[in-house]
Formats: C-alpha cells, structure tokens, sequence
C-alpha cells in the first residue's frame, strides 16, 4: 500500500544510503532475518520472471497480489508494513546494524540480561539453601514459609526482568506466539489484560449490579473470554436465545503459574417472580473439580464429564415477554487449596436450580470468584422457539407494567367548589 | 501614519537619553525635539523651533482619565429576574410514585439514588413508588448528596455496599399477545355518530384506497412514500465533490430565481396600472 511504503520511507531511504557507503569491516550479508527457503528462491531464480509474476510471500505489499498468492494458496508473511518495508532494504540483523548508539544501547542491555541471569542463579542458590536448613536452624515453621514465599516472588521477578527488553520476546507475544508456560509472557499478558479488557469487564460487572447481586465481591486474576458457537461475546452483550441454546466455550486464562481446580457457575439474578413482586434466582449451570491451567486454557461447558464435574447441566436462558433483561453472570470459582470437592455430595445437595444462591454455595464449599464473565438476554425473535425446546411453562406469558396508583389527589375543601 | 514597529525601539532610547538631556537642557530654551518626531517628519519638525519640555514628549499617546463610569448600574436592583420556584418538591419520608418529581435544581445540588433517576434539567423524579429518603453515602461518593426511595416506612439508606440491590417488579403476567407484522395506517370513516378516525389494519390497507383523513379516498401514505421504490426510479446520488453538476445546478436555481421575479415584477405592474 502507499501509506505503508511512505510511512517506512524515511527510515528505508536512511538505510539504504549508509549502505550504499559500505560499513567498514563487516561483510554485508542480505536478507538474515528471512527464511533460508525465500533465500534460496530469491538467489535460485533471478530475473528469470518479473516480481508480480511470481511474488514472494514475504515482500508482496500490492493487495492484488496478495490476493493472488491467496489464490494459489500461500497466505502473504508479516504485516504489509513490514513487508512494504523488507522490499527496499537489505535486511541487516541487529548485531551488523551501523548506528553506533545502537550497538552501545544493545550492549547494555545484553550486559543487563546478563547480571539478572547472575542474580537468577544467586536466588536459585539461597532458595536452595534455605530449603535444605532444617526447622530449628530457619527458625520455626512461619518464618521459614514467609521467608522462602519472598524469595520466590524475587525469582519471578528477576526472570520477568531478564526478558522483558527483549525484542525477540516482545514481537512474539505480540504475534500471539507466546508461551504461557514462561513468567515473561504470562506477565506480558496479564499485562495487556489489566490495561484494558480487565477494566471494561469490571465496569460492566459493577455497573449492571451483578457484583452486589449475585456475589458481594469480586477481583477477577483470571482473563475469561465467552464464545457462543465461534462468536465471542463481550461482558454485558445481549445474546440471541437461540445462539445461547447451547452451553457456551470459555477461555480461561491464568496468569500464576501452576494448576487450579475451580468452579464455574452461571447464574441468573433477574427471573421475574409475579407473586412476591420480585426477582427470583436461577442457576443456569454448574460444574465443579474444573481443571485450568496457564496453557490448557480452552474450556468446553458441553464437554465437562456429566458423572465427575458437571453438577447441573445447561439451561437455555430466556427471558420472557415485557420482562426487564437478565444478567446471566458467569463465575469462575477457585477452589479451596484447588483440593477436589466431592462431586456425588455435591450433586446430591445441589439439586433445585430456583432456590440456589452463588452466595451460599460460595461459603458452604469456601470458593473464591477468580474470573468473572456476563451475557444478557431479552425477547427476541427466536426466544419462543427455545422456549418450546425446553418446555418453558409460561410461553404464553407476557408482562406488563403493573398501574401505580396515583397520589390522592388533595382537595382544600371539595364541597366549596360545587 | 504612526508607525509601530519604529515606535517601541524609539521609546527606549527616549527614556534612555531624554532625562538626562532634559534636566541639562530644560533652562537653556534649547529646541529640543523627540527623536522620534525627528525621524518621522525629519525636515519640517527641525525648522520649528517649539519648547518640547512643556508637551508631552508623545504627542501621539493619548491617555483618557476615568472622570465617567461608562455604563450606569442605576436600576440595577430592578432587573432582579423571577424565581424559578427550585427546591425541594417532596420531603424526607414523603409517599411518591413514579414520575413524581422530588426536587428541582440548577446543576446537580443533589444526585439521583436508589431507585430515582435524573431529567434533562437536573430535576430529580421518582422512578418506583416508595418514600423518600435524603442521604448521604460516602463509599460511594465522598460529597455528594442523594435523593433515594425506599419501599419500606421505616426504611434506611444507603443500603450496605456489597448486599444485593433491593427492586420490585412492578408487572402483571397477562396472556401474550401476538403482534401484527404488517404496518396498519389511519383512516376516518363517516357514520351516524359523525367522522370516525380509527386505525385501518393492514389486511384492509391492502385493498385500495380507502377514506382517510382530510375526507380524501386515497393510499395510504407509507404506500405512497414507496411508490417510487416500486417504480425502480433511483435519486442521482449527490457528490459533494463534483462541482461540475453543482454549477449547473446553481445556475439553473438563478435562472429560476430570477424568471420568477420577472413573473411578479409583471404581476405587480399589472395591479399598478
């Protein structure tokens, strides 16, 4: 595109000029950071065919050629600045780079790198020393704990800033290549997470009520993302009732390192109940002993194991006609010490979908909300069909705004005025 | 005439030199002169010989003492505007349902609580039937002051912070009524008690024109409004950047313009005659 050839100009047309001088004493080596393949193709075939004829994946930038190396199968490398960018210069690799400046602000950060790696090795050293001391010489079990809890959290600390000024790192995660296995891209993400996603999901769950409504608290650590189908949903979205006939995907991803047993439960606060003039509870779901981790993050709520895990299989939500909207809240409970909870006694309580409350179940099993999640729903066009599906009694129900009697009206002395 | 930029510089070097000039000059009766004036009229001004200490050595600088005040603020107090009637309309305690307005402010004196809602101008109304309560609730808000309903007598607020939100339904269940799809439109029908105006259902809308208001058996005016939709006539779209048609469509308006001014310039000489 243009805008991508004149937003790299400058910096290509510098590059290209230093070049052409010739930098002293280093062999100019093209195109390093590109696969041997490309190379070798590059050198293989010279000239032999113009460029749009056969263009190279990792160059094209025209989007017509794009399109027809889409056609023939092969998806274009990079972005299409970057490639814009790759035409014209010669693809120098960092080490080789003139700018003297550069190389020195490279040398101290390799020279960083290095001494975190130092310290890494130290803390692992005293970790393991402090270990090996027996009780009485650490002085006594809570000192030990507390003493050795500090000096963990220093180790991630120091892998976390041996890394971060890495640009390999920086431009993997922004890929998405990330490991979530290493503290560097879980930090990265949880990072990304804060900034942005974690304050809309907060504001959402605390300005629709759900945080005093169905839980008194709640902070999420972990980042929760919902799909219906392949469409993910945004906290507070109104969901089709068709699209939520079926139990929702989830990607629950943890930012601590380790395995957590939880919960997960879907609750909805606005079922509207005519004879107390009030809103009742239902749980639309529940499941317990789920495992996450940082890297088997993909859950499937239809694919829980019914005889181990999932206590009360999905409920379609709906929301009959003329009811305000309801919350449908997702949980993502932290089980005590991630100890497995006893699914049979737990199924065998936790029965009656009407009168359970996330906030008992919350302290009679000691859970603790990690993530949080909410969709909405309303009547719609396809409400009465899934409602037919599951056996909604009150189908052919539909609410109305109750009269409110109005203030008497207050005469000074009615019989005067006749 | 005066010349600004060549006046600044000028005046510090007369408050540089003029004093001192002055204070050896001033009984000597010599023609002492500005250099300023100097430059700006060279030949004429050095031939008058003129006392310069008695002038101001500005001539140009005007200065205008405050001996009036420019605007009078004499019946200030009679221009004092009516009141606006603002305040409290319902007290602490007080019945309400909803739409019942509690307060009227200028800005946000007050702001909407539980179960209150806030109007275009600030006024705060009832949004549930309940009692009215003033309060305070500094962990949700250090300053600010709220108006809220509780559906209790004896109710308090704020509520604890974390404890679920206290709401009423306030719906009826009635059996569901299925809604028309199609669109229904006016339509006035004569009889013994007079005009009838009723809605036409769009199974009858259907069936020709039919009588609607303004005594006329017509279409309905949705069906009017598609007719040229039906027709396939398409409006030319209209680029803001092709001022070729712009042109032409300015000019063809003067033309129009103008051949309607001819029409009444000569309607108008016919009457005078």
């Amino acid at each position: 595109m243009a805008h991508c050839e004149r937003a790299s100009k400058p910096l290509l047309q510098c590059l290209r000029n230093t070049y052409s001088k010739g930098v002293a004493g280093i062999p100019i080596q093209t195109r390093a950071f590109q696969s041997a393949a490309g190379l070798g193709e590059a050198q293989s075939e010279p000239t032999s065919q113009p460029f749009y004829k056969a263009p190279d994946p990792s160059l094209v930038s025209s989007p017509r050629l794009e399109r027809r190396l889409l056609r023939q199968g092969t998806s274009p490398i990079g972005s299409r600045r970057r490639r814009a960018a790759l035409q014209g210069s010669s693809n120098i690799p960092f080490e080789q780079l003139p700018y003297q400046c550069f190389q020195e602000a490279r040398k101290v950060l390799l020279n960083d790198r290095a001494e975190k790696l130092e310290q890494i090795e130290k803390m692992r050293q005293r970790i393991a020393r402090v270990e090996a001391l027996s009780l009485e010489e650490s002085g006594g079990e809570v000192p030990r704990k507390s003493r050795l809890r500090a000096m963990q959290l220093e180790l991630e600390r120091l892998k976390i800033l041996a890394d971060v000024n890495d640009p390999l790192v920086k431009r993997k995660f922004e890929d998405g290549h990330g490991d979530m296995s290493k503290p560097i891209y879980r930090y990265l993400a949880e990072r990304k997470w804060r900034e942005y996603r974690r304050k809309i999901l907060v504001q959402r769950i605390t300005q629709m009520k759900v945080v005093p409504d169905v839980l008194p608290h709640c902070e999420p650590t972990v980042d929760t993302k919902l799909y219906f189908g392949r469409r993910q949903i945004q906290p507070g979205e109104f969901v089709q009732a068709k699209l939520s006939s079926t139990a929702p995907r989830m990607d629950v991803q943890m930012f601590e390192r380790g395995e957590k047993l939880v919960t997960i439960a879907v609750a909805d606060p606005d079922v509207p109940n005519v004879e107390t003039d009030n809103f009742d509870y239902k749980m639309h779901f529940l499941a317990v002993n789920v495992p996450i981790s940082t890297t088997a993050t993909k859950l499937d709520l239809s694919q829980l194991s019914a005889d181990s895990q999932v206590v009360l299989p999905w409920l379609p939500p709906v929301a009959q006609l003329g009811s305000p909207y309801h919350r449908l809240s997702v949980f993502v409970m932290e089980q005590k010490d991630s100890q497995p909870l006893d699914f049979a006694a737990v199924k065998d309580r936790e029965t009656d979908r009407d009168s359970m409350l996330l906030r008992t179940l919350q302290a009679r099993y000691r859970l603790k909300a990690i993530g949080a999640h909410m969709f909405r729903t309303q009547w719609d066009d396809t409400t009465l069909e899934v409602m037919n599906q599951i056996g909604f009694d009150q189908a052919n129900i539909e609410l109305r705004r109750k009269k409110v009697e109005p203030l008497p009206y207050k005469r000074r002395n009615p019989a005067s005025f006749r | 005439m005066l010349q600004p930029r060549l006046l600044t510089p000028l005046r510090a070097l007369e408050r540089v030199i003029g004093p001192s000039v002055r204070s050896t000059t001033q009984h000597l009766y010599q023609p002492q002169q500005s250099l300023l004036q100097r430059t700006l009229s060279a030949p004429s001004a050095l031939t008058k010989t003129t006392p310069s200490f008695s002038r101001p050595l500005f001539p140009f600088s005007q200065v205008r003492h405050a001996s009036h005040a420019a605007q009078g603020t004499a019946n200030k107090h009679s221009r004092d505007p009516a009141g606006k009637r603002l305040g409290a309309k319902r007290t602490g305690g007080e019945y309400v349902v909803p739409g019942c307005i509690i307060f009227r402010q200028r800005g946000s004196k007050w702001f909407p609580g539980e179960n209150c809602a806030m109007g275009r101008d600030h006024t705060i109304y009832a949004t549930q039937p309940g009692y009215v309560r003033y309060y305070l609730d500094p962990l949700q808000h250090p300053d600010r002051r709220y108006i809220g309903i509780v559906f209790e007598k004896d109710g308090k607020l704020p509520h604890p912070r974390n404890a679920p939100t206290r709401r009423k339904l306030n719906m009826v269940a009635v059996p569901r009524a299925e809604r028309a799809a199609a669109q229904s439109d006016l339509v006035a029908s004569v009889d013994e008690n007079g005009v009838q105006v009723a809605d036409v259902d769009a199974a009858h809308a259907e069936q020709g024109p039919q009588l609607r208001p303004g005594y006329m058996y017509r279409e309905a005016n949705w069906q009017i409004g598609r007719v040229a939709e039906k027709a396939g006539v398409k409006p030319k779209v209209y680029k803001v950047r092709n001022r070729w048609l712009a042109w032409r469509m300015r000019v063809a308006r003067t033309q129009r313009v103008a051949q309607m001014k001819s029409l009444k310039s000569k309607k108008a000489g016919k009457k005078n005659k």
